[in-house]
Order: structure tokens, then sequence, then C-alpha cells
């Protein structure tokens, strides 16, 4: 049988690809993931086997930025707290307990503008929204004035004047605690965090410090915060992430519809189907 | 007035002899006698505009909660019981997806706005049609026949004013044409769906799901069936509940009754 497995398509991170496994299959040709994150490979041991490995970056895109204006709107018009108003048996409530605020001409600052998000850019432009940028990189003008996104060199400048602050970046040495104590300080007391950023699967660490997030939404340094991802996933059921009623925890929703999972799919057999012919691979991912 | 109250009848009327102006917060006036008022010599005006954006965003919020299982995925999160988040729980993709708005007014056609930035087909009834400069900037179709955007619509979304025209508009024989995979998204009145007819189409999977902003009454009956249904998200009607709006919506009333007492024409009036 296993002479006879020549591609893998890994679902998440399973199976888990270790030297011993590669040696069982001497005629395993390609290993193709699901999803964009590598980093549950060891690529260089995988590459030294002669096995190529490619991901599925183009399915992600869409699905992910709808999550982030999900939780944008959901957190901005209290839709989770209105929500168990309107269901549950016979609560009081004040017009204080429901009222959002305003996302239509908000200044939404984007961290990370990769293609998840100018995606974000450009469902925020159809909001009116005032969109600033942060990125390693600059974009080109005509993709700035697309969406009507303006450049922030310094991360600081965009957290002082965005109203929600969206954080899409990939989890990296670099980006580990991006957001932390400082950063929240320098938000507006009545600004929006979001986190939809990619995480790790084998390192620890987030790029939200989740301490001090805690401790800046008790004491009203922000007023709110939605994170799809947290460190680690589920959180420990004692955590006061869970408890604080300006937080909005969503279960990694990221890609998880009908359509995106099947968009991954077939990406990855285009993948899988190009390696086992000889031909070039459309989404390969070489070791660095 | 505040939230259709006081209530505005006849005992009322007959007894503010002086009254000249009632200044209604929000868009609606169903809730108001406009004969019976305009009889006692008394003027009406409303807050049309300044709450649309907030409503267009609050139906884009709806679809999104219920489409990628927002609240359901919340309660997961947060849940005592949770030890690890199940990997074949799956929601709907809403980029790309077709979204039916019924009433195209100033609500409707921002929603629209808001959807074509989705990559959304969007299809619309109204009325009367749009003009093609107003269709092709949100890039919406127009259907003549309710039936044909309840037959190809992934999101059916309500902003229509709640007339008798617009009552139970949308029943049985509507629900009926819509897909099973359909959600319906009101941020209109409660009146204007069938409610007793879309308990029984959740209940019987005649359609997917549904996300209320308004239902009647306001507030339901804590036993009400709508309230246990999973498939179900109610908020309590707070489509304008945004803190800049609804200061922008006490500065026009207050402009209203300042020119309704003062015998100058009233901004916002309602004829």
């Amino acid at each position: 049988m296993s002479k006879k497995v020549q591609a893998i398509y890994l679902w998440w991170h399973k199976p888990v690809i270790d030297q011993e496994l590669l040696q069982s299959l001497p005629n395993l040709k390609v290993i193709a993931n699901s999803g964009v994150g590598m980093d549950h490979l060891d690529l260089k041991l995988v590459a030294s086997f002669g096995v190529k490995m490619a991901n599925a970056p183009r399915a992600v895109s869409s699905s992910t930025a709808d999550t982030g204006m999900a939780l944008l709107l959901a957190s901005a018009r209290r839709l989770v707290e209105g929500y168990h108003i309107a269901m549950s048996s016979g609560m009081e409530y004040c017009e204080a307990d429901i009222l959002g605020v305003k996302v239509t001409g908000a200044t939404l600052g984007i961290i990370g503008m990769g293609s998840i998000g100018y995606k974000i850019a450009l469902r925020a432009k159809a909001f009116e929204m005032n969109i600033l940028y942060h990125n390693r990189t600059r974009r080109k003008e005509q993709e700035e004035q697309a969406v009507g996104a303006t450049y922030c060199e310094t991360i600081d400048s965009l957290l002082q004047r965005a109203d929600f602050v969206m954080v899409v970046v990939s989890l990296t040495p670099q980006t580990h605690k991006l957001i932390g104590k400082r950063e929240m300080e320098l938000m507006k007391p009545t600004a929006t965090l979001i986190n939809i950023s990619r995480h790790s699967y084998s390192k620890p660490g987030a790029v939200v410090d989740q301490e001090a997030l805690v401790t800046a939404l008790q004491t009203g340094v922000i007023r709110a915060a939605a994170l799809d991802v947290t460190y680690p996933e589920p959180l420990p059921r004692d955590h006061t992430l869970l408890k604080l009623k300006n937080v909005i925890i969503t279960p990694h929703l990221g890609i998880k519809t009908d359509k995106a999972t099947y968009m991954i799919t077939e990406e990855a057999v285009e993948n899988i189907l190009a390696a086992l012919n000889g031909l070039p691979i459309p989404s390969e991912v070489l070791p660095s | 007035m505040w939230y259709h109250r006081p209530v505005i009848n006849e005992e009322l009327l007959q007894s503010l002899p002086n009254l000249k102006i009632v200044a209604s917060s929000g868009v609606g006036i169903d809730h108001l006698d406009l004969k019976l008022i305009s009889s006692y010599g008394v003027k009406v005006s409303n807050t049309p505009f300044v709450v649309s954006t907030d409503t267009a965003d609050l139906g884009m919020a709806l679809m999104l909660a219920s489409s990628r299982r927002l609240v359901e995925g919340y309660q997961i999160a947060v849940s005592p019981d949770t030890e690890y988040f199940p990997a074949d729980w799956l929601g709907a993709e809403v980029s790309g997806a077709t979204l039916g708005i019924v009433g195209m007014g100033t609500i409707g056609y921002k929603v629209a706005e808001r959807a074509k930035a989705f990559e959304m087909k969007i299809l619309y009834h109204n009325r009367n049609r749009r003009n093609k400069e107003e269709e092709s900037a949100v890039g919406a179709i127009y259907c003549k026949k309710i039936d044909d955007l309840l037959q190809q619509s992934d999101f059916v979304l309500l902003s229509v004013n709640l007339t008798p025209q617009t009552h139970k508009l949308i029943g049985k024989r509507e629900l009926e044409l819509m897909k099973p995979t359909a959600t319906l998204i009101n941020t209109s009145r409660g009146l204007v769906v069938d409610q007793d007819a879309l308990v029984e189409a959740l209940q019987n999977k005649v359609i997917k799901a549904a996300a209320l902003d308004v239902t009647y009454p306001e507030p339901l009956p804590r036993d009400h069936p709508l309230l246990k249904l999973k498939n179900v998200i109610i908020t309590p009607h707070i489509g304008s509940a945004t803190k800049k709006t609804r200061r922008l919506m006490m500065e026009n009333m207050m402009e209203s009754i300042q020119a309704g007492l003062a015998g100058l024409p009233i901004p916002n009036e309602v004829l």
C-alpha cells in the first residue's frame, strides 16, 4: 500500500509529516496543503526526500475578509448583546445597553495589507470608511487609490487615528505581540480591536498580547475587541476574556465556509495533478 | 415621540388643545393615524435620511452573522463545556452569493452598495424601477415579479415601508418560493412578514434561517416559538441605534419642533 502513495492531501495539519512517514512512502511525489500556512511542515526535510510541496493561497481571502467584516459589524453594533436581550427571558434593558458605534464613515486601520487585508479594504470602502493601512511594504499607487487607502509608515499613526483596528498579519517572530500594552494605549478609548491574523499550529504565542488586552478592555483603554483567533485555541474555560461583555470571540471562523472548503480542495487537486504529471505546480512552496 | 410612545389617539389629541406638532423619531410612520392627527390641525414630522446608513449597516451585519453562524460560534467559544473547536463546523459564504432586496428605497440602495463590494449578485424588487445609472452603479437586476427574486436569492432582505400593500408581504407562498438554503433578513417592520408562517417555514426547513431586527410585537412574548429556534437571530430593533445617529435624530426632531412652534415651514414634515 505504502508503495502506491504518490500524493498526500493535508487537511489542516494531519497527518503529521515526519522522517518516519517520508521513509515509508518511497513513491511520494507531492504534499498538497489545505490553506496557506506551512509552518507545521519541515520544508527542508520534505525537500530532502525529493517531495514537492504546495499550499492553497487563492481560496482563503474572500472568506477571511468576510469574517473580518462580520466581526467588525457585530462588535460595533453590539449584535451579540442585542441578541441576548431580544432572546432572553424578561431582561430589562435601557437605551445605553444597546447603543453601538457608527460604522459608515468611520476610520478603519488595517494592519497587514496582503490579499486578505486588501479585500477588507474593498469591502470597507463600500461602507464609506476612511481607510488607513500599515504593511511591511507599501502597495502601488493604483491599488491604494482603488480603495482610497492611506499608507501609515508607522503603526503608531494608524493606531492613533483609527476607530477600528483590524489585524490581518501572519504570526512570525516580528509580529509576535505586535499589539501590546503600548499599542493599545495609543488607540482611541472609543476604538475596537479586531484580530483575524493567521496563527501558528507549532509556534506558541499570538499577535495580540492577550493579558494586555484584558487590562485594556477592563480599564476602558479601548472600547471593545472581536477575536477570531486566540492563543491557545480554545482558551482555558476560566480565562477572563470569556467573561468580558465588550469582547466577541469566535471559534476560528476564518475560512470555514462550504465554498472555501470546496475551493481549497480544488486548488489542492490542481497542485497534485500537476506534480504527478511532471508539470509546473501552480502554488508550489519552496524551502527558503 | 420616541419608539411609538406616547400613543397618539383621539383622547390624547382632545386633551391637548394647544398641540402644534408631533415629532416622531425614525423614518417609519405606520404607528401614526395621519388623517386623525391632521384633523386636529397638528403637524407631523419624522427623521428619514439620517437612519439610512445605520440600518443598511445592520442589514449587512445580520446577513454576515447569520451566514457565518457568528452567534452560535460565540456560544461555542465561551461555553464552559467546550474542549476543542469542531473541525467539521461550517458556515455559508456571503461573498459571491445572490442577494435579493425587497424595497429599493434609500436604505435598500445603501445595502446594495455595500453588498456589491462583497461581489454579491444583486436582484431587487420595488414598486418602481430605478434608473439605468442607479442600477448599473450597484450591478442590480430588476425583478418585476417578486417571485423571480425569491426563487433565485440566497439572502432575501426586506427594506420596505409598512403600508396596507406590504402588510404580510412575505407569507407562506413567498417562503415556499424561496430556496431551502436561503436566509430571510428583516430590517423593515415585523408586520411585513406573516410571523406564524415564518415559524412554520423555519421549523420545517422550508427556508434555512432568519435574522430579524424587527418583530410584531416588540418585544415578542417570552414563550414565542421564534425565540426557541436555533436558526433565528433576533436583535431588539437596533437599526438606528448608534450614538451619532440618535444624536442626529434628536437634532432633527428639535429643528422640526422649533419650526412647528414658530409657524415656519417644517423640515421633514410628513404630509
